[in-house]
């Protein structure tokens, strides 16, 4: 326990983005809390390589940093948590606001 | 407004933490004291090796030297406030000492020195966006060690040197973090002024509020900030 069911995996794609862009922690922490992140950078350091689980909406607000800063290019993008599928289906209970019926479809297309 | 301005200091020295860009003087000293020793090795003949680092006055804000020799003769030219150093960093062209016995151009230098083992001398100054920023020499203590293509070769070595170590001026990191540490306070500020219309109008929690920011700005693949700004934008006047 300690892990949200869908956090492992979108941590895991949000670092692969990063990654791939070349981002580096200081940079995404200082565009996360441009938007409001309220994360510590050391915090958020040690919830990218898998040592600290970090609420649902900071991880989104991650997601968003590095997508902002991906700006569009080819390559992964950081997904949210409601693009991530649980790997469990029935009875997680994972988030409290997770059935949001007037967001039914994903974030435009980045490439 | 002296307790005001402790926060934003705090935050300046987080943020430039964070780019690399708050380097100590302990580090400044480091790279001057290796960048001595790898010219030292790298220009045949050298006795000994240094460089300066100076503020706009003229006084030393950073020094490293390969040897005593080195110490002393850089110390006396900035005690008399002449010597091939202070040339370079201030005409911003390299200086070549081919045998300072005959020598005229800095009279009470030589006549200080006339004791240490120094004949032969290059100094080329360090420029960095524009500014001189310091010196770095060698000295040789028989004449004509030096010549035209040490003088090249220091150059060389000046060249990236100076612009490495503009980075780890001291007084240039407040300018630096200024600029990113406004930018992401003005966007977080406005972020938060956003959230907090929501709150109002929604009578909703500022977690509720920062997702519907975020679902928003995905929905019109916008940036946060720009989410924000329209929101702070379009408030209408007469919500009570």
């Amino acid at each position: 326990m300690g892990f949200e069911r869908k956090e492992p995996e979108q941590r895991r794609r949000l670092l692969e983005a990063l990654t791939a862009a070349r981002i580096s922690t200081g940079t995404l922490w200082l565009q996360y809390f441009s938007i409001g992140g309220s994360v510590g950078e050391y915090e958020v350091e040690a919830y990218l390589q898998g040592m600290l689980s970090v609420p649902e909406l900071e991880r989104d607000l991650l997601a968003m940093a590095a997508n902002e800063l991906l700006n569009n290019q080819a390559g992964p993008h950081a997904p949210y948590a409601d693009e991530v599928p649980s790997s469990d289906s029935n009875g997680s209970d994972a988030g409290p606001a997770d059935s949001e019926p007037d967001l039914p479809s994903d974030e435009a297309d980045p490439s | 407004m002296t307790k005001k301005q402790l926060p934003l200091d705090e935050l300046s020295g987080a943020i430039g933490r964070i780019l690399g860009l708050l380097l100590t003087e302990e580090k400044v000293d480091q790279a001057v004291q290796s960048l001595s020793q790898a010219i030292k090795e790298s220009v045949p003949g050298t006795l000994g090796a240094g460089v300066s680092i100076l503020d706009s006055q003229a006084r030393r804000t950073s020094t490293g030297f390969t040897d005593s020799i080195v110490e002393q003769a850089d110390f006396l030219q900035y005690e008399l406030g002449q010597g091939p150093c202070l040339t370079a960093w201030a005409s911003e062209e390299p200086v070549l000492i081919e045998d300072l016995s005959t020598d005229p151009r800095w009279p009470e230098w030589r006549t200080a020195v006339s004791s240490l083992p120094i004949k032969s001398a290059v100094s080329a100054p360090l420029i960095a966006n524009g500014h001189s920023i310091g010196a770095i020499k060698v000295y040789a203590p028989e004449p004509s060690v030096f010549d035209a293509g040490t003088v090249t070769l220091m150059e060389l070595f000046a060249s990236p040197a100076a612009t490495l170590l503009s980075h780890i001026q001291s007084s240039e990191t407040p300018k630096r973090i200024s600029a990113g540490l406004q930018a992401a306070l003005y966007s977080r500020d406005l972020v938060n002024r956003a959230c907090g219309i929501l709150m109002e109008r929604h009578k909703i929690t500022q977690e509720r509020a920062l997702q519907q920011l975020i679902g928003n700005a995905r929905d019109q693949s916008i940036t946060l900030q720009e989410v924000s700004a329209e929101l702070v934008a379009g408030i209408p006047a007469d919500h009570n």
